[in-house]
């Protein structure tokens, strides 16, 4: 008697996901060897022309270089600092939770929002950050010569200078993810058994370091394959600090340029849909291959662990 | 790690000993010196919060010289837009709390930007359970030809992040004329396999009996769906509206995409957004109370259901 009903439930769900989920795939591939505008009737074929272009202009080695700095950057320190938060969190009698839900706000937040109040922050004259660094000044801060040049001149214009730009904000990017990483890892320790640590203790393993080594870190094995690929997925995706920073152009010498932007930009922007397209290809298979081989590593540990 | 603690203390250790007791509670330097580290880091994390919520009480020349600590002086101060429009000095003074949170409404149309958000995230959301649970219940209790590849395209699917496609979504919506409407804003968003996926783990953990009962009852496939496994599901489903909430009513790319120019569909980002734009020094204390009155809902509802909000935002993590 269930025999029609399983149509009219799966059918909704199986056509939006063909409209909404394969076929812009579909399409984004079609389009990426063309040199389709919106507004224009037809495209023309122009092979791989799109692609020859992303892999040989400067413009798009850019593109690459900013996205990579700021996932290799972004990745490391939310899931190392998620990872230390937690461990401190964890091990502490009181007021945990007081600083779980402190370390959570950001990634409640419109990231957009505090793009704008971090661009405030940052301003070179009536900014909070440079206005604090002139306070250390005359101190003992000044040893470090960095410091120092700072107080000589002018600490640095965090978002505008290139040297800088690219590293400020990833360090946002750091601010709004790692408490995720966090929430995550945090759930992962509660769940190791005490039994584990008592056991490890009688086999020797009498240090701090031996227990994290030994217990901690292999038994947050699967929490970290996933906290890694979620942050890599959305690093890749950053596009809301760059567009606030820098609505054109993407920063000092494009050195922010990172590929959301990139399609945006070129795409939205300009009305080149080939190249946009091109670009949303290598996006995806970035996004995917990264998937599955995090799906592999714990599909992996599930069969031998 | 409350272990390694307990360890030390019971090994009697020697660096047990800087854990001296004194009455009921124990002072040691180990613990300081973590809240020592968890305490710089959470001023870190609180600085923007801290810049934001203070500006947005502030008055101009105090955001630009950087004075009147973290409530401002909350002199009057003139204002000169107001003179602009051809009233008396007298009747331009205001208070910079007052000034700042007024302009925010009256400069730009924001109690219409926060509809829109509450309009485009709630229609997300019930679409997404409309779509997601029936096919949900078909995949984890329904036996029918196909049902194998289905679940094969849902995984497929969860590979694809809805952000990375936007570039072809958005051609397939202008074609059909359809940019610059709530449908632009709400239809990428229907389908969730995500949703799907977590309802199918979910219902594959409720008893067959429950379903064959109300079978026996001479219920529908339908009211099924809806009168007895919906209710199962609260848990779940409210755990997935809040990770569906958070992500639609904070979002930028996409409606920066799809709404171009007409106000009317703003969502709150894109008024904050709009509002930085034309930015001068007077509306700093307006643009900050904005962003104030877009983040406070979430964080608000974040501070008062704290384990709810962390289990919806980490769902994914259950993949």
């Amino acid at each position: 008697m269930a025999s029609r009903a399983h149509l009219w439930f799966v059918a909704p769900a199986l056509i939006l996901m063909v409209l909404i989920l394969l076929l812009p795939i579909a399409l984004a591939g079609a389009l990426s060897f063309t040199d389709y505008s919106l507004g224009n009737s037809g495209a023309s074929f122009v092979g791989t022309e799109n692609y020859e272009r992303i892999f040989t202009r400067s413009t798009y080695e850019k593109m690459f270089i900013a996205t990579f700095r700021y996932v290799g950057v972004v990745v490391p320190l939310s899931v190392g600092l998620g990872l230390g938060a937690a461990l401190l969190i964890h091990s502490l009698t009181r007021f945990g939770a007081l600083y779980k839900t402190i370390y959570f706000l950001p990634v409640m937040a419109a990231l957009i929002a505090m793009a704008i109040v971090w661009e405030f922050a940052l301003h070179p004259t009536i900014g909070i950050v440079n206005a604090t660094l002139e306070r250390g000044c005359g101190t003992f801060l000044e040893a470090w010569p960095w410091y120092a040049k700072g107080c000589d001149r002018t600490f640095p214009l965090w978002l505008t200078d290139r040297d800088y730009a690219i590293w400020t904000v990833a360090f946002i990017g750091v601010w709004q993810a790692f408490g995720f990483n966090m929430v995550l890892y945090l759930a992962g320790l509660t769940s190791i058994p005490r039994a584990l640590y008592h056991a490890a203790e009688m086999d020797g393993a009498t240090s701090g370091w031996d227990r994290f080594r030994l217990v901690t870190w292999p038994m947050l094995g699967p929490t970290t394959v996933f906290v890694v690929t979620i942050s890599i997925i959305r690093s890749f995706q950053v596009f809301d600090t760059v567009e606030a920073f820098y609505p054109q152009g993407g920063g000092p010498s494009k050195s922010v340029y990172v590929m959301m932007f990139a399609i945006y930009e070129k795409a939205i922007q300009q009305n080149l849909m080939g190249i946009g397209a091109a670009i949303t290809m290598i996006f995806l298979v970035f996004v995917m291959v990264l998937t599955l081989i995090q799906r592999w590593l714990v599909e992996r540990r599930t069969h031998y662990g | 790690m409350a272990d390694v603690g307990q360890a030390a203390f019971r090994n009697a250790a020697p660096r047990a000993v800087d854990g001296a007791s004194s009455g009921g509670f124990r002072f040691s330097t180990r613990e300081a010196i973590k809240h020592a580290v968890l305490i710089l880091g959470a001023l870190i994390v609180l600085l923007p919060f801290y810049v934001m919520v203070s500006y947005s009480f502030k008055a101009p020349h105090e955001i630009m010289q950087n004075t009147g600590g973290f409530f401002g002086a909350q002199e009057l101060f003139r204002d000169d837009f107001c003179i602009k429009l051809g009233n008396a000095e007298e009747d331009c003074m205001v208070r910079p709390l007052n000034y700042n949170y007024t302009t925010a409404f009256e400069k730009a149309p924001l109690i219409r930007y926060l509809a829109n958000g509450v309009i485009v995230t709630v229609s997300i959301f019930l679409i997404q359970v409309l779509v997601a649970l029936p096919c949900a219940y078909a995949l984890a209790k329904l036996r029918f030809w196909g049902r194998e590849a289905v679940f094969g395209l849902v995984l497929f699917c969860l590979l694809i992040p809805v952000h990375a496609i936007a570039l072809p979504l958005y051609i397939m919506l202008a074609q059909l004329g359809l940019t610059n409407s709530y449908a632009a804003l709400i239809i990428p968003w229907t389908i969730s396999v995500f949703g799907i996926f977590l309802m199918r783990q979910f219902f594959m953990t409720v008893p067959d009996d429950l379903i064959d009962a109300a079978r026996m009852d001479g219920m529908s496939e339908y009211s099924i769906v809806w009168n007895v496994m919906l209710p199962t599901a609260i848990p779940a489903l409210l755990a997935f509206g809040i990770f569906s909430v958070v992500a639609h009513w904070n979002d930028y790319f996409w409606p920066r995409i799809v709404i171009t120019g007409n106000r009317d569909l703003f969502t709150p980002p894109l008024g904050l957004r709009e509002f930085k734009g034309d930015a001068d020094g007077d509306n700093f204390g307006p643009m900050m109370a904005t962003a104030c009155i877009i983040v406070t809902p979430l964080i608000v509802a974040f501070l008062l259901a704290q384990r709810r909000f962390i289990e919806g935002i980490t769902l994914s993590g259950m993949k």
